[in-house]
């Protein structure tokens, strides 16, 4: 049987160096960046990884089923214009944003686990297939968010930005979904090994797809969010999403194959991300340096973590 | 005996009675109308060769598997196991090889896995952490409930199991092989367990190989041959030497060809080789038209002598010589990896055919024609071969329609010729071969033998291991004895039998002189 | 009598054959047999002469760009760098930095820019051992992310005449662009039936475990596939720079092309691990699709209608591979 986790491994993922990097990052910032620990700056830092965070939270749901889903850019760019929709209030988009965020996880999740799919085949796809849904919701930048919504991801309440609220309130609620209900104890199970898990008499599948369709409802919650910040809709504002959740989480310490993960991993690896966008934005690099530098960072995290198959 | 008769399924004091149960895999039968009572309170052996059933009851007693046919009664009530999960609830707790613990989740976690306790709509983990505690204690395991399982060590993570099936008030316990990992005291903790487990009522079935183990604290032992129930006894009434005979002996089958006289010349010189760190030093020779089989029980060292020795594990050192059939000798590095060996003329059948030898889709031919490729270099045109690929279909009875046909649909003998005809395609010289007739048919592996001992007489040299003991006396001849990865003991083909052979694979100390058999065999 | 059934037998068997023969055809030539027939009815000016020339002018870059992608397939790995690689070659190629060089030489480049991308692709996946996936998917995010970042200083301008040539020329009326492809096809296709090389890309395909034990060189072919698809993708973008003139500043280009790679060579028989190194299949699939959105443009269908096609067609792909596997 392979030596699953090494003596200093945890199930969280988390180890010395992982939390090492967003440390560096601040002190590397913090005098190399002009303006990087003036509270309006952290306030920006802020109301910009709100969003990451929280879809990042969602992935590292299905990171510990050992899969992946890419789609959840597609969803949140198609939640921003089903929000922005002419006309529509949002007691008819909110809860239409959510349906259609349950049934692309639901589709991801069978595809994934009863067809058996590559997880990263099966997102590939509906995330295209979402991303055209978009277009034909709207095809340009557009549309008009009821004024509910704006203040609530924009505002500030008491001196607190209204973003950093969302994000403790998503951290708080997947801590308790993870670490105290059978289901978050039951996904690393699934994770950890699934015929295990079967022998033990879980329902494998069930959860599997489960874990599907809470990430794209976690990933309607943050489109909720940016639509609020942007105020419009967009159909294209949720492209990097895909690609940057699946960065945060390897850099938190999230394994691939499964089992290994958790909330602090998913928020520390989105913070370090967001440290260096923000980091960055302030020393004035083009923001196409910038996603390739994501990119390198990308490949980095994924190249570092052990792994015996070889190819997809 | 008590054979299993209608007057022991009455029996009021049989906890578990499994009755007339058969199993079969694909065209093995693994068990063949086996009738087994376990009774509370009594700890109940199971024994036998490799391959005699002995997982297979267990695992369909744990619900693992279900039977093709035969009833099971627990507490007189008839029950049918759709999962292992069923078999827990009904009070069936199995001690398997690690099988069922969760590395990544606590031993508290584990512990509850699938029947989790809950409070007030959460997950209550205060009652997991109590009652674990309280389980882990009563098996006297210093281990933390809070701490992962994929941090334990075999002995801990057996014990893990052990206070699982306590807590969850088992009443039925599973032992598979469990002192295989573990050190004395580890050995002395489990045997108190079990003593515990016994004074407490409960119905223990151990199935081991290690006769002292039997016979220190087991009180009945049946013992399973061939899928087939042999015997059942008081282990009071038996001793070692009848333990051995009942499971050995069966009728000699005439599928082997006869043995030629091999050559002294050496195919392949281990002057040493350890395969892990830590392990025995092994040192072997290989001769010319020599068939040399290695046997013991499984999961004594033999498949990691044979995969260290080609570099498919790489091994911790290795000082081996291969001299080819014209006498070029060189050095054979494992370290380097397999496909290095394999580019120096030595083949390698491994036992997993679906996993690690065939190409399913792959036609006959294609699978066949990848040997000869395997010392070109990238570029070349690969070799049309059509001709020799139907001459070694022809030789070795390959039974298909074309040569076009994809390996999948083919039967286990004929796929395992396509194994040996890839290599004979390739022309090597010497064959490394684990488990040469695993699911094979009768007259496919009479075939199988003639077409290994042809290879050795024309000064080819065959080295394998096998489980089946018949297998080896009637075809090897020259036959090594492993046992924890040490070699102890080498004899003649036509000198060794099933009793020496199991006796030195079974037992720590080797037999009295007065049974020993002579050994012609040469060693190095 | 006999003679008669024996004939029936025989009869029954050749068609039983055919059948089964057609079963195995890929979907595409399903497709593209479907689609000419409905252009034949629907929009016959699609298959006029200067109209066909367009498309295979079109179906060029993508039916190369498809050879190193079922060749990355069929051995269960992926090449997602296609886009990041395109814009790459394709902005080398119009770029000023190299105003001054002969075509021949710009090609060259060009060239080795794809085999340096390829190798790198093939290190990080067999040495690394990272997801190809994600790998190819970072390459292409950081060529996009710096050739934009360039272009924003440097725009690209024309690509020079002799990639021009190629991308749009004709040869005695017939397009350039495709007769290097299918002259690049046909040989690549063979050296894949006859030599060594391609046999083991099926082996390993087939069953990578066996494969790393029956001594076949499995990580060393692997990584030359990717090489060689870094290499397939810099011809490709040649001509798609030849096609359009010019280098491009947005990455939709090359992103279009990654996802119809990918449903190109389902569609042409060939998923993660199956379908026999067969090129052929896949390229008649770029032509297919290539083909499929020309006709869907001509009813309205826009950028939206193309994705929702894309997606699709790889989830339905996907579905029956493994249908079939199970």
């Amino acid at each position: 049987m392979r030596q699953f986790l090494s003596r200093s491994e945890s199930r969280s993922g988390l180890s010395p160096s992982i939390l090492a990097i967003p440390i560096l990052l601040i002190l590397i910032l913090i005098p190399a960046a002009g303006g990087f620990a003036s509270w309006e700056n952290l306030s920006n830092l802020s109301s910009q990884i709100a969003a990451l965070v929280i879809v990042s939270l969602g992935q590292m749901l299905v990171a510990v089923v050992g899969g992946l889903d890419l789609s959840v850019g597609s969803v949140i760019s198609l939640v921003t214009c089903v929000l922005a929709t002419e006309g529509w209030p949002l007691t008819l988009t909110l809860p239409l944003a959510f349906a259609l965020g349950a049934s692309v996880g639901l589709i991801n999740g069978w595809g994934v686990a009863v067809m058996d799919i590559n997880p990263i085949v099966m997102t590939l796809s509906s995330m295209t297939f979402v991303q055209g849904v978009t277009l034909v919701w709207r095809n340009v930048p557009g549309g008009h968010i009821p004024k509910q919504l704006p203040f609530a991801a924009v505002g500030q309440t008491l001196g607190i930005p209204h973003s950093l609220l969302w994000l403790v309130l998503c951290v708080l609620v997947l801590t308790v979904v993870l670490r105290h209900t059978r289901f978050g104890l039951r996904l690393f199970a699934v994770g950890g090994n699934s015929a295990s898990a079967r022998l033990n008499g879980i329902p494998v599948r069930r959860i599997t797809i489960s874990a599907y369709v809470v990430c794209s409802m976690i990933a309607v919650v943050a489109g909720v969010y940016m639509a609020a910040r942007i105020g419009s809709g967009d159909p294209k504002i949720g492209a990097s999403f895909g690609l940057d959740s699946v960065t945060a989480i390897a850099m938190g310490g999230t394994q691939f194959s499964g089992g290994i993960g958790g909330v602090a991993s998913a928020t520390i690896g989105a913070l370090s991300l967001g440290l260096i966008s923000n980091g960055m934005n302030l020393l004035g690099v083009s923001t196409f340096l910038q996603s390739a530098a994501k990119g390198v960072v990308l490949v980095i995290a994924v190249c570092a973590q052990r792994r015996k198959s070889v190819g997809v | 005996m008590p054979d299993g008769s209608s007057a022991e399924r009455q029996d009021p004091s049989g906890v578990v009675v499994a009755q007339n149960v058969s199993k079969s895999f694909g065209f093995t039968k693994a068990l063949d109308n086996v009738t087994i009572i376990g009774k509370a309170g009594a700890v109940h052996a199971i024994t036998g060769e490799n391959g005699a059933g002995k997982s297979t009851f267990m695992k369909i007693l744990a619900g693992v598997y279900r039977p093709d046919a035969g009833r099971i009664f627990i507490k007189g009530r008839e029950v049918q196991f759709s999962s292992v999960h069923d078999a827990l609830v009904s009070g069936v707790s199995s001690v398997f090889q690690e099988m069922m613990l969760l590395p990544n989740l606590t031993v508290a976690e584990n512990m509850f896995l699938g029947r989790e306790p809950m409070s007030r709509g959460t997950l209550s983990r205060r009652i997991m952490m109590r009652e674990s505690r309280d389980a882990l204690a009563r098996v006297g395991l210093e281990v933390r409930p809070e701490w992962l399982v994929g941090h334990l060590t075999v002995s801990e993570k057996q014990l893990v199991e052990i206070a699982k099936g306590i807590s969850t008030d088992a009443s039925i316990f599973f032992f598979d092989e469990p002192t295989a990992s573990l050190n004395n005291t580890e050995v002395e903790r489990l045997e108190r367990l079990i003593d515990g487990l016994r004074a407490q009522g409960k119905v223990i079935f151990y199935v081991s190989h290690r006769l002292e183990e039997v016979f220190k604290f087991c009180d009945t032992v049946t013992v399973l041959k061939d899928g087939k129930h042999v015997a059942t006894l008081p282990r009071a009434s038996l001793d070692e030497d009848q333990l051995v005979t009942l499971m050995v002996g069966r009728p000699v089958q005439d599928l082997f060809p006869r043995r030629k006289k091999c050559r002294s010349s050496l195919a392949l010189d281990v002057r040493s080789l350890v395969p892990q760190q830590g392990a025995a030093e092994v040192r072997l020779q290989l001769h010319r038209g020599e068939i040399l089989g290695l046997c013991g029980l499984e999961g004594q060292g033999q498949r990691e002598i044979l995969r260290s020795l080609i570099g498919v594990i790489k091994p911790h050192e290795s000082d081996i010589t291969r001299i080819s059939k014209e006498g070029d000798a060189s050095p054979l590095v494992p370290e380097a990896g397999v496909v290095s060996c394999l580019r120096k003329g030595v083949g390698f059948v491994p036992e997993d055919r679906k996993v690690e030898g065939l190409y399913p889709d792959l036609s006959i031919y294609e699978n066949v024609a990848l040997g000869p490729m395997n010392r070109l270099a990238l570029f070349r045109l690969a070799p049309r071969v059509a001709e020799l690929v139907k001459k070694i279909m022809k030789r070795m009875h390959l039974q298909a329609s074309s040569m076009g046909q994809p390996v999948a649909s083919l039967s286990g003998g004929n796929q395992q010729k396509v194994m040996l005809g890839r290599w004979f395609a390739a022309g090597v010289d010497t064959l490394i071969v684990e488990q040469p007739t695993r699911g094979v048919d009768i007259g496919a592996k009479a075939e199988i033998y003639r077409q290994l001992r042809n290879f050795t007489a024309s000064g080819g040299a065959v080295l394998m291991i096998s489980n089946e003991i018949t297998e080896i006396i009637g075809l090897c001849d020259r036959i090594i004895v492993v046992r924890q990865g040490l070699t102890v003991f080498e004899t003649a083909g036509s000198a060794a039998t099933e009793e020496i052979l199991m006796e030195y694979a079974l037992k720590d100390t080797p037999p009295a002189k007065g049974k020993k058999k002579k050994g012609a065999g040469t060693s190095s | 009598m006999q003679a008669f059934e024996s004939s029936l037998n025989t009869t029954e068997n050749t068609l039983k054959r055919l059948l089964s023969g057609a079963w195995n055809l890929s979907p595409a030539y399903f497709g593209t047999a479907l689609l000419i027939a409905a252009a034949l009815v629907f929009r016959p000016i699609l298959l006029s002469g200067a109209f066909f020339g367009v498309i295979l002018r079109q179906a060029a870059p993508l039916g190369m760009v498809v050879i190193g992608q079922s060749m990355a397939m069929r051995c269960r790995s992926i090449d997602l760098s296609i886009g990041g690689t395109v814009l790459a070659v394709t902005y080398i190629a119009s770029s000023h930095y190299l105003s001054g060089w002969p075509g021949y030489m710009i090609v060259l480049a060009c060239l080795c820019l794809g085999l340096a991308i390829g190798t790198i692709n093939g290190v990080l996946i067999t040495i690394f051992r990272g997801s190809a996936v994600i790998v190819t998917l970072g390459m292409t995010i950081i060529f996009i992310g710096i050739v934009i970042a360039l272009a924003r200083y440097t725009p690209p301008g024309e690509v020079p005449s002799l990639i021009r040539y190629f991308g749009s020329g004709r040869l005695g009326g017939i397009p350039i662009a495709p007769i290097i492809w299918i002259g690049l096809v046909i040989p690549i296709a063979l050296a894949l039936r006859i030599t060594v090389f391609g046999k083991y890309v099926d082996a390993i395909g087939s069953n990578p475990g066996a494969a790393a034990v029956s001594g076949i060189p499995y990580l060393r072919v692997i990584f030359l596939v990717h090489v060689f698809s870094g290499l397939a993708v810099a011809v490709g973008g040649l001509l798609l720079a030849g096609f359009v003139g010019t280098g491009f500043t947005e990455a939709v280009v090359g992103q279009d092309l990654v996802l119809n790679s990918l449903a190109a060579v389902i569609l042409g028989g060939v998923t993660f691990g199956g379908g026999k190194g067969r090129i052929v299949g896949p390229v008649v699939g770029a032509f297919m699709l290539t083909f499929l959105f020309n006709f869907l443009t001509s009813f309205g269908f826009d950028e939206s209608g193309k994705l929702m096609m894309q997606g699709g067609i790889i989830a339905v792909a996907a579905l029956i591979d493994a249908a079939k596997r199970r």
